[in-house]
């Protein structure tokens, strides 16, 4: 599933209602993107825990989908993160961006 | 009970936002999950099992007190660092998380009842699940001949065995020889062997031990990972300290005297032998079936058992399908990793829905190769078909889609100390 400001939208007003945090998570089918980006966790500070590499929060959809497409096409490799980068495809890149965006700290 | 989809749910929640309470529908909520084994893969698999959804019970066995990692255990042999660093606690996830924990080993799985048996220090306790995963890392096959791992310590699994091989390589002098050997694959961490060899040999230098070698006795017929890098390493850096053997099947051990008879060569009385076994699964997950290799077969989507419902195997313990001679590496990134992609499917299943099939995995992997320059290894999948060695599709499985290890102008000082920044990120997504 596509990330649209419509989802956005409504995941805003999902997290307002008290009732939705317990009963949301069990209901709605995974939040798009969400298992791609906890992919990164292993590497990358998701939750404001100060360890890991460059902190993902904060930056905005396009800025991690751009970044991440510009590592995937580095032909001269000085990172493990210009390859990681090449294990994911365009839309997945795109769909985990959007996620990475959305965490706390993040903005668009 | 009738689960929602979500766009039902969503229009549903936004008619009742501000509403008191809405109804507990959800399958998941009060769904008891059972982890059997707190290594990278157990832990990971708790921690997000209840971070993606606090109404699931989780509960952790595992027969240790904290998880010894063997991640950074090769810079515990050669001194460089305390067992302390290496020494990861369930507090967090006790606390932080809500996992409950067992201290306990799981002696028998009921499937067709749902329920575990666990020996505890209280006795025998029986665990019903709804769903099981099982993660308990490895087991060695032990080598032919008198294979006594106390007196020839593995340190492939960490706690006792590494402060032992520490031990024994303290008291190696001038002109003594470490002789280590390495199994077929596939083992436990491709690469960490041959870090171990060069973390050895650049101890050897360090403490000036003169005239005193690495034998790496590998069964292999190559070097398994980063070839260039350990190539590079075991011919210039460590050049006179290590002597490599390909082809070096064991064929008999006498741990008595640290003895070793292999296809390519021999050793009578080496001062410190460290024999790494072949691999199998742990025998609570060999207990599920296991191929010809040793290894759970697992669903890649959802890393279930065929046959066997609800009964998840993730970690070094799996065999999850992939391109021919492009096999899933066993390391604790990619338990990790595994270890999300089976928690959302159980939360999905949980919930009434099918398993993404959107998914990718991956492996990283910071190899030492003298106490101030590592190297580093990457590899990532993504599911969809998998290829025979004549590049004809297979099936489905998690296709490797990119591999490579560190270049050559990266393998120094800032590599080094991005190992510490990746492990300890690692041990906090996996632990805390
Ligand atoms: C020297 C060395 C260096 C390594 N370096 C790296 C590296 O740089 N990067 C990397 O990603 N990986 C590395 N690894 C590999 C990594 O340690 C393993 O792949 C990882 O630990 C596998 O995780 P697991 O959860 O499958 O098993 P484990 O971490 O071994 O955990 C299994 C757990 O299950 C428990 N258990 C077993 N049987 C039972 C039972 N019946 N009931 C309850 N509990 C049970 C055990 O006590 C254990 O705690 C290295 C390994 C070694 C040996
Ligand atoms: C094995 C560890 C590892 C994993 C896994 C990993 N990264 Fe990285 N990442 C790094 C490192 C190291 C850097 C720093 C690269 C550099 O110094 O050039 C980095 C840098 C980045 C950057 C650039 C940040 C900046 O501000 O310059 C982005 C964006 C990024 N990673 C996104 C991701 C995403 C998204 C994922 C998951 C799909 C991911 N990373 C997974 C190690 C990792």
């Amino acid at each position: 599933m596509r990330y649209t400001p419509r989802t956005q939208a409504l995941r805003s007003a999902l997290a307002a209602s008290i009732a939705l945090t317990v009963i949301g998570a069990a209901h709605a089918a995974p939040p798009a993107g969400r298992l791609l980006a906890a992919q990164c966790a292993q590497c990358h500070d998701l939750d404001g825990n100060g360890r890991g590499f460059e902190e993902l929060a904060g930056e905005s959809a396009s800025e991690i989908y751009h970044e991440l497409v510009e590592m995937k096409n580095r032909t001269r490799i000085e990172s493990i993160m210009d390859r990681q980068a090449r294990g994911y495809t365009d839309a997945q890149m795109r769909a985990l961006a959007a996620y990475l965006a959305s965490l706390p700290g993040g903005g668009d | 009970m009738q689960t929602l989809n979500r766009r039902k749910f969503l229009s549903l929640t936004a008619a009742a936002a501000g509403a008191a309470a809405l109804p507990p529908q959800s399958r998941a909520v009060g769904a008891r999950v059972v982890v059997l084994g707190g290594g990278f893969g157990g832990a990971s698999v708790a921690r997000y099992l209840r971070m993606w959804n606090p109404g699931v019970a989780v509960t952790l066995v595992e027969p240790n007190a904290t998880h010894v990692s063997c991640i950074l255990s090769n810079l515990v042999v050669t001194g460089l660092l305390s067992m302390n660093r290496i020494n990861l606690s369930y507090t967090a996830l006790r606390n932080n998380r809500g996992v409950q924990v067992v201290q306990g080993r799981a002696l028998g799985i009921d499937t067709g009842g749902n329920r575990v048996t666990v020996s505890t220090a209280n006795g025998n306790v029986t665990l019903g699940y709804d769903h099981l995963v099982v993660a308990p890392g490895i087991d060695f096959v032990p080598p032919p001949g008198n294979w006594n791992p106390s007196l020839t310590p593995h340190a492939w699994q960490a706690g006792p065995q590494t402060t032992l091989l520490r031990n024994q390589l303290a008291t190696l002098g001038n002109n003594d020889r470490f002789v280590m050997t390495i199994p077929k694959s596939p083992y436990r961490c491709p690469p960490g062997p041959y870090e171990r060899a060069c973390m050895v040999a650049d101890y050897l230098k360090r403490k000036g031990r003169t005239g005193a070698t690495v034998t790496v006795l590998d069964a292999n017929p190559s070097i398994q990972a980063e070839p260039e890098a350990f190539t590079r390493a075991f011919n210039v850096t460590h050049a006179g300290r290590i002597l490599y053997v390909p082809n070096a099947v064991v064929q008999s051990v006498d741990s008595a005297s640290r003895s070793i008879v292999t296809s390519a060569m021999s050793v009578s009385n080496a001062k410190v032998l460290n024999i790494i076994p072949a691999h199998r699964a742990g025998a609570i997950g060999a207990s599920l079936g296991v191929n010809a290799g040793g290894f759970v077969p697992v669903d890649p989507l959802t890393y279930a058992v065929s046959g066997v419902a609800n009964v998840h195997v993730i970690g070094d313990a799996c065999a999850v399908p992939a391109s021919d001679g492009k096999a899933v590496p066993k390391s604790g990134h990619m338990a990790n990793s595994e270890a999300k992609v089976c928690a959302d499917a159980i939360l999905r299943a949980l919930n009434g829905e099918q398993p993404d099939t959107n998914i990718a995995t991956s492996s990283a992997c910071y190899s030492p190769i003298t106490s101030r320059s590592a190297s580093w290894l990457s590899a990532n999948f993504i599911y969809g078909d998998i290829y025979d060695a004549n590049g004809g599709i297979k099936g489905k499985g998690m296709h490797r889609v990119d591999l490579g290890e560190a270049p050559a102008g990266e393998v120094n000082q800032d590599s080094y100390q991005d190992m510490f920044t990746w492990a300890d990120s690692l041990f906090y997504d996996s632990f805390a």
